[in-house]
């Protein structure tokens, strides 16, 4: 059971299918909660930058693990208190565009911490809800503007951001708040990164796994270079691609690349061993 | 081994236009942020940008940041 589901679906089929998480809380109040935890509630604060210090990387060189799970645990709390993502497929995606508006397109902070990439090549990300409206506030954040979509242009939009090898996730800004749409990679996504090389789970596998069909892989090896989570490769063995399912986020983006329709996404739930695996 | 990078700021005085290090570095090491935080109501002046070594554990030594740095700002050490 994925627990953010448990505790804010509130009856809908997923956590981020319940209105509700759009429009939970206000700014004021989610600021509050925010500071509670102990965090800034601002928006930048939330961006590229490395959620852990080098401290976490001299306990790993010196294999104290007990140092790295404390850090990690608190890491992991601040985060799903304040912002934390978690894979969705390119479906759920779209079906969230019809939930919330305004939805607008943004530069990713990720990427302008993580390469400094210019602003017009970084429009990259997503902002929703009544946030958009006043996101002049905080100017480095808005670097570059901010384009209103409609929820068919919004469509459009992640549709390219996919076919591009964009994997679509959800983000809490003070949680259950729901306020971000991204569309990230490794290595400069902070949550693929982070979630990835340091195993701190600031970004949640989604409610799907990818499954490959031996009988209708032709090799072809188009969804190989899609995988941002080190969990699909070519197997030339069986000249298929084998997909790790305990290592899948269950993004969808090798199945949306599959021509021969080879690669369908199982929902995690019906997996026993992966049930609980986030 | 874990590399130990440091920035002269005084030098490195425009990284979020300059990014040659960001864009060479092989594996992403290296990350830009400001020394003033995030500022409401308010763009940060570039002079305030800041460039780090941020993800050390990927640093192989390789030298190409500190070899394309305009400003020989940069010093890589282990």
């Amino acid at each position: 059971m994925c627990v953010w589901c448990d505790q804010f679906a509130a009856g809908y089929e997923r956590w981020y299918f319940n209105p509700a998480n759009y429009a939970r809380r206000l700014y004021k109040i989610r600021k509050e909660a925010a500071e509670a935890l102990g965090a800034e509630a601002n928006p930048q604060e939330a961006g590229g930058m490395a959620i852990l210090g080098r401290e976490f990387l001299e306990a790993r060189e010196r294999n104290d693990y007990e140092a790295m799970e404390r850090m990690k645990r608190e890491a992991e709390q601040v985060s799903w208190g304040t912002h934390f993502g978690q894979v969705i497929t390119l479906d759920e995606a779209l079906k969230v565009t019809d939930i919330i508006y305004p939805i607008s397109l943004m530069t990713c902070a990720c990427r302008r911490s993580m390469v400094g990439l210019p602003d017009e090549e970084n429009f990259t990300c997503m902002g929703m809800g009544p946030g958009m409206y006043k996101w002049e506030r905080w100017p480095d954040t808005y670097r570059g503007g901010v384009h209103f979509l409609t929820p068919d242009e919004a469509k459009e939009a992640l549709t390219k951001l996919n076919k591009r090898g964009l994997v679509q996730t959800i983000a809490t800004f003070g949680t259950p708040y729901l306020a971000g749409l991204c569309n990230c990679d490794y290595p400069d996504c902070g949550f693929i990164r982070t979630v990835l090389d340091f195993g701190v789970r600031v970004l949640w596998r989604g409610h799907y796994v990818a499954k490959v069909d031996p009988e209708l892989c032709n090799g072809c090896a188009n969804c190989v270079a899609r995988c941002q989570f080190r969990a699909l490769s070519f197997a030339p063995t069986r000249n298929k691609a084998y997909i790790d399912e305990f290592q899948c986020f269950g993004c969808g983006l090798c199945a949306t690349e599959c021509d021969q329709e080879a690669i369908t996404l199982v929902e995690r739930a019906s997996l026993p061993s992966l049930a609980n695996v986030w | 081994m874990l590399a130990t990078i440091t920035v002269d700021d005084e030098k490195c005085n425009d990284p979020l236009s300059c990014r040659k290090c960001l864009l060479i570095c092989p594996t992403h090491v290296l990350g830009l942020g400001t020394d003033v935080g995030p500022q409401k109501f308010r763009e940060t002046d570039p002079s305030h940008f800041i460039l780090r070594g941020v993800r050390f554990d990927k640093c192989t030594g390789c030298m190409d940041c500190v070899e394309v740095c305009p400003q020989n700002a940069i010093q890589v050490s282990f």
